[in-house]
């Protein structure tokens, strides 16, 4: 408008009658559509089809655009968290009459756990004519949860001690089971139904079984948080919260008590408590879990002590790329807690860097890694390295190599 | 007179045009941004290594007080999982199993650099040093 405004006013005033016959058209219908455009009353409604997703799976979003006033053109686009992948991806086109409504479907698929939101709709109507723009943003913000993908485990890490509940773990204590112990003498106080009646006969006097009873154990999962390394591929954090997941499930299947520790950067934790509920709390607190930087230093004494309940077993996962963490692992071992430790490798999301030297320096660091595990295991430490392509299972079950080379054998 | 009224006008124009352009609506701006994926993150442990590398090129004094414990530590492991102990290893032993060169690095006692200024280690000698270390 302003372009042909001035043509006019400069080719009247310059005595240049074609500026005019140029521009004059183009005011009229700048004019027109002027005259002719009204707000747009556009209503958007955004739904979703589950809220709840496993990572690699997709939700459907349905959008309806709903237009009350005069016809428009749209581009519509929808808004969402960087680890949310939608398609279609880019914005739509399309044209709105008056009193008609649009209904569009995306395909949500987030490419990481976690809580990722969506919406709004992003939307630049315009009138017929292309004379007015309004830009809006419509219709709710979603919340997307993406739950960790988990594997299926086999084993577990065998606890040193057992607590006295009714779990899945036989226990190295004598007692009512179902695990054969040993054949002994009877004694005063035991019960008619642990005498073996084979063994009384054969030996002409009384003689009971023994057997192992099942308990439960206390499991703490410590999340390192401190520090990750990430590429395009994902990270060593998306690694570590899928494994803690998958050994919460299973520990709490096995009836064991678990509790969670995100040890990094801001302390988050969770109190040893059995079952579904509890499960269904530590996947929404691993949600959460982000690196949060500090330089605060944070050593064992940070962890409230009810969080550690003597003989439970403690199972970190970490890269080990924190000064902190290392120094909280072995400040644990020499107070002579039961402790094992899934290092999620750096490795495969870490590359050297272009010159000869940084090539030099990720094969000295690599050394300086290696050479930190050998220290850990010279501790009684189980260190697993642990690659998410690998299955977690036998990453567990070289930490129970471990701990049994190291005579460490479960006892209550 | 009629000069100066038609340049009075054509600036006038220009005015009004300039000012209408710098208040045009987000039209012209793109309305709807893709979200940018996460930025790649490289552990700071592996950074402060890099650092280490380059500085011992430049800085005898680097070598011997921040590369040298390093090499030691791994050395040591090293060769305890082999059974030999490298405090307790004589200059002909040590120099056999790791190399002249990496042997005076990590030998026990080596003494503080006399010209702390002096070159350090360049990283294409460190390089075979390190694959020594590999190959125990």
């Amino acid at each position: 408008m302003a372009l042909a405004g001035a043509a006019i006013v400069t080719g009247l005033a310059g005595g240049a009658p074609e500026l005019v016959v140029i521009a004059t058209p183009m005011l009229l219908l700048i004019a027109v559509g002027l005259a002719l455009c009204a707000e747009p009353r556009l209503t958007v409604e955004v739904a979703l089809d589950h809220t709840r997703l496993i990572e690699g799976q997709s939700a459907t979003i349905t959008v309806v655009i709903r237009n009350d006033g005069p016809a428009v053109d749209l581009e519509a686009a929808l808004e969402r968290t960087s680890h949310v992948g939608v398609d279609p991806g880019g914005p739509l086109l399309l044209r709105l009459g008056s009193g008609r409504s649009q209904s569009l479907t995306f395909a949500a698929r987030p490419d990481r756990w976690g809580a990722h939101t969506v919406g709004p709709m992003v939307i630049r109507a315009r009138d017929p004519l292309g004379v007015r723009v309004w830009d809006a943003r419509l219709g709710g913000r979603m919340t997307l949860r993406s739950f960790p993908d988990e594997q299926r485990l086999r084993h577990l890490v065998a606890p040193l001690r057992t607590q006295p509940f009714l779990g899945a773990h036989v226990a190295r204590l004598r007692g009512s089971g179902i695990e054969f112990a040993d054949i002994r003498p009877f004694s005063p106080g035991d019960r008619v139904r642990q005498v073996n009646w084979r063994a009384t006969a054969r030996r002409g006097s009384l003689y009971v079984t023994d057997r192992h009873p099942e308990h439960a154990s206390d499991v703490v999962l410590l999340l390192d948080t401190f520090a990750e390394a990430r590429n395009g591929d994902g990270g060593t954090l998306d690694a570590a919260v899928r494994a803690a997941a998958t050994m919460a499930r299973a520990h709490l299947a096995r009836r064991d008590r678990v509790a969670l520790v995100d040890f990094g950067g801001t302390l988050h934790w969770l109190e040893p408590a059995f079952g579904t509920r509890q499960l269904y709390r530590i996947v929404d607190a691993l949600l959460a879990s982000d690196i949060a930087f500090s330089y605060a230093w944070r050593a064992v004494e940070s962890i409230p002590r009810k969080l550690l309940p003597p003989g439970a077993l403690i199972v970190a996962v970490t890269p080990l790329l924190d000064e902190r963490s290392i120094r909280l692992i072995t400040d644990l071992r020499t107070r002579g807690r039961d402790l094992s430790v899934i290092e999620v490798s750096p490795t495969r999301h870490t590359q050297p860097g272009p010159t000869a030297g940084d090539r030099v320096a990720y094969q000295l660091w690599t050394l300086q890694r290696q050479a930190l595990r050998a220290r850990l295991h010279a501790m009684g430490i189980a260190v697993v390295v642990w690659d998410e392509t690998d299955l977690l299972d036998a990453g567990l079950e070289g930490v129970n190599a471990f701990r049994r080379s190291a005579g460490l054998a479960a006892h209550a | 007179m009629r000069l100066v009224a038609e340049i009075a006008l054509v600036a006038l124009a220009a005015g009004a045009i300039a000012v209408c352009l710098s208040r045009l609506p987000a039209s012209a701006a793109p309305f709807w941004r893709r979200a940018s994926r996460p930025e790649p993150i490289r552990p700071e442990q592996l950074i402060a290594v890099e650092r280490l590398v380059s500085i011992s090129e430049a800085s005898a004094l680097s070598v011997h007080a921040h590369l040298r414990p390093i090499l030691v530590e791994i050395c040591a492991q090293r060769l305890a999982a082999r059974g030999d102990r490298l405090d307790a290893m004589t200059d002909e032993a040590g120099a056999e199993i790791l190399g002249e060169r990496l042997w005076e690095l990590v030998r026990p006692g080596r003494p503080f650099p006399e010209d702390r200024h002096g070159p350090g280690i360049p990283a294409r000698e460190l390089a075979p040093m390190l694959g020594v270390i590999e190959q125990l």
